[in-house]
């Protein structure tokens, strides 16, 4: 579950474009058909697959595929008892569960809060990095250095940070600055809560996308913008109409993986709320694990689990219809 | 191609089903390179105190003496993991031989069939089970059968700071619930805070709920509706409530962490009062030695001043592979020697025949005796985890003023009754 909430873990799967790669491209397609003489059995190129296939396979396809024959069943926890067949029950049940909705809409917000903020940043960062200026090197690695420090080390850390009585963010708001006439229960409320966690999602995740754009400008073709400043395009004007359309499939690349980054929030929530108080800030992640770990339905966990995977599904195939994301990159 | 294309699924087919294979099968007796039975042991003794210490320095290398043959092998868990542990180490087919098991969580671990019937594997169980007092003894009971034996008990009595209620006038500790909002009135502007608790979980509202009058279900456990939510359980959980919106409970009690521990606020003033049990007194001697930890009866309400019974049970796996040195160990951890020495970190004792010793051992158990006169158990029934989840998600909503208390316990008692009912 760890692995699938950093957007930069799933980058192996789908394959970061080269910007400006897009109709120029012409790349061969199909690998190259050796014409030299055969060395070793047909076998030989399964067996170099089979490593990586175990792992695939029983790591991540047999679970997949034990969680949906578990969603369908009213599975029973006891080894050795039979686990009765109930259909779509379990899908049913969620659709009129008002804390399932609640858990989709603070996920929805989560992500709408991020998502955008991410974009945003981590393009001008990626564009004020691009400079020639001192200490360039440093300033990349104090912005990627969140990416990857630990989601439960950082969550602790703003745990304590935005804490009621002894958090420094109080302490400074309301002890220093005199704002409010209570210090803010940042933790114990919906939403306050929900903008303490969109705001480490921004902070930890901004340096992802500050490192992929930074890549993709490194691509974009110099004699593009040499033309334009010929032409006389000042630097907003080659910014929007050169180095821009040029990042478009990097753009459309982040969106994607952003987006389902956000769906998949879970420590955080899980670290420093719990979903609570009172479900209040339950994303979709921490209601699945409640459920399942907590209250032992698996069954009724995995059908919110695959609610959420056919959610992601049809919003990744929507974006990517969205940005032609299939023609510009291949 | 399609040779290809078959034998890839082929090669697919074999790698599932090679997997599928490895599940399953039954558990084999563990030896280390010396021929000795290992049994595997999991509980949640703290670190902090020298509960683990005492079991792994003193407790365990004696019996191992005594016992030739048989080693022990203590794997300590966070309280909190222990039981998620469990439960997937159930389906896992992972267990150990013995576990130091919460007596709440008893009943439910013998519901899933994960324990062994302990009053019918073991040879001496009725002679052991005499020994030990009848409520504990009572919290391994489950359909007739007793699935473990009492290691530990307590209850949680009132600990106080003197030098925060002098602040507010009071020479005496809180004895009733109008001395909690006198002081709670008393403290108001000082930044202290009169109470401090860190869940909302039965652990934590049971004491103030009964003491109030109020009761979770009926006798029988069949209903919620009428008992958790009556008049008396609300008057309960409203008084934590009132003084939580006073500002005299910290966030710590709707889950919000970060704040400043209850351990850590009582000794250094933050806080006046709170609940606790006996294991405290060896944390707080080790972490803040100056400060003269104090214990008074839970406050009194309409109901009485009743609080909650804790502990934890030893029970054995049915899939134990070596049943008869692990029970040769829980004899041990029933025996006299072994009942002391954890004694002396605040783990009480169960024994009856050790009951005129106790205070003996440490004067502090004395308020702890009282208490456990009228203490009352929670309830026995195998979804208990779930059912206290649901009390601690709605009474949450309490206190952030989504709803008044009254609507919290009639939705909290309206998603109990079909639990219980079955």
């Amino acid at each position: 579950m760890t692995d699938v909430v950093t957007p930069t873990a799933s980058t192996s799967r789908l394959r970061a474009p080269r910007a400006g790669a897009g109709p120029r491209g012409g790349r061969g397609r199909g690998p190259v058909r050796s014409t030299g003489p055969r060395h070793g059995s047909r076998l030989t190129p399964y067996l170099f697959l089979l490593p990586g296939m175990v792992l695939f396979v029983g790591l991540i396809l047999w679970p997949i595929v034990q969680a949906a024959r578990m969603s369908l069943l009213d599975w029973k926890f006891t080894p050795g008892v039979s686990s009765p067949f109930v259909g779509l029950e379990h899908y049913d049940r969620a659709v009129h569960d008002p804390v399932f909705w609640k858990s989709l809409v603070n996920t929805g917000v989560y992500m709408a809060a991020t998502v955008p903020t991410q974009l945003a940043l981590g393009l001008v960062l990626a564009l004020l990095l691009n400079k020639a200026i001192a200490g360039k090197v440093a300033f990349r690695v104090l912005y990627y250095l969140p990416v990857i420090t630990s989601w439960v080390v950082v969550s602790l850390v703003f745990e304590y940070l935005f804490s009621t009585s002894s958090g420094l963010v109080n302490h400074v708001l309301h002890d220093g600055l005199g704002i409010g006439q209570e210090p803010v229960n940042w933790l114990g409320q919906r939403w306050p809560a929900m903008a303490v966690l969109s705001m480490l999602g921004i902070w930890k995740g901004a340096g992802w996308s500050m490192l992929i754009f930074l890549a993709a400008l490194q691509t974009v073709p110099k004699d593009l913008l040499d033309a334009a400043s010929v032409d006389g395009a000042g630097k907003v004007r080659t910014f929007f109409s050169i180095t821009l359309p040029q990042l478009r499939p990097v753009v459309a690349f982040v969106t994607v993986m952003l987006v389902i980054g956000g769906f998949n929030v879970f420590i955080s929530v899980y670290v420093m709320t719990g979903g609570g108080p009172g479900d209040d800030t339950q994303v979709v992640l921490t209601y699945m694990y409640k459920q399942a770990f907590e209250f032992l339905e698996f069954s009724y966990g995995s059908a919110i689990a695959y609610l959420l995977a056919i959610i992601i599904f049809g919003l990744s195939f929507a974006q990517m219809k969205l940005f032609k994301y299939d023609e510009e990159a291949s | 191609m399609r040779p290809t294309k078959t034998l890839s699924w082929l090669a697919l087919g074999g790698v599932a089903l090679a997997l599928s294979a490895c599940g399953g099968g039954g558990q084999e007796p563990t030896t280390d390179a010396d021929g000795n039975t290992v049994i595997k042991y999991w509980h949640a003794y703290s670190a902090d105190s020298p509960e683990l210490k005492t079991l792994e320095d003193e407790v365990i290398p004696a019996f191992e003496k005594a016992h030739p043959g048989i080693k022990v092998e203590s794997v300590p868990y966070p309280y909190d993991e222990l039981h998620k542990k469990l439960l997937t180490a159930t389906a896992g087919g992972t267990l150990p031989c013995l576990v130091r098991s919460d007596i709440i969580w008893v009943p439910e671990l013998a519901q899933l069939g994960t324990l062994a019937p302990l009053s019918e594997e073991m040879d001496d169980f009725d002679k052991i089970a005499a020994n030990t007092y009848d409520g504990p003894l009572a919290t391994t009971e489950y359909d007739g059968k007793h699935y473990g034996l009492p290691l530990d008990t307590n209850t949680r009595v009132l600990m106080y700071n003197q030098a925060t209620l002098d602040e507010a006038g009071m020479d005496e500790p809180p004895a009733t619930f109008d001395d909690m909002r006198k002081l709670a009135e008393g403290l108001k502007g000082t930044g202290d805070f009169a109470f401090a608790d860190n869940d909302t979980a039965g652990w934590n509202l049971l004491p103030w709920i009964w003491s109030a009058g109020g009761e979770m279900t009926d006798e029988g456990m069949t209903k919620a509706s009428g008992h958790l939510n009556s008049p008396e359980s609300v008057a309960g959980v409203q008084l934590l409530v009132d003084m939580y919106k006073m500002g005299e409970i910290p966030d710590l009690i709707t889950g919000a962490q970060g704040g400043t521990e209850t351990a850590v606020g009582l000794p250094k003033g933050d806080y006046a009062t709170m609940l606790d049990g006996p294991w405290m007194f060896p944390i707080f001697e080790d972490q803040s030695p100056d400060f003269a930890l104090k214990t008074a009866p839970m406050p009194a309400g309409d109901g009485g001043s009743i609080s909650v019974v804790g502990g934890e049970d030893v029970v054995m796996t049915d899939s134990c592979p070596s049943k008869d040195e692990a029970m040769q160990f829980i004899e041990y951890l029933l025996g006299d020697d072994a009942q002391k020495a954890m004694a002396e970190t605040g783990q009480m004792p169960v024994l009856s025949s050790l009951g005129s010793e106790l205070t003996d051992i440490k004067p502090y158990y004395d308020t702890f005796a009282k208490q456990l006169q009228t203490a009352r158990p929670r309830l026995p029934h195998p979804e208990y985890p779930k059912i206290e989840e649901i009390l601690r998600t709605e009474v949450q909503k309490a206190f952030t003023g989504d709803t008044t208390v009254q609507e919290a316990l009639d939705s909290a008692a309206q998603q109990i009754d079909p639990i219980l009912a079955g």
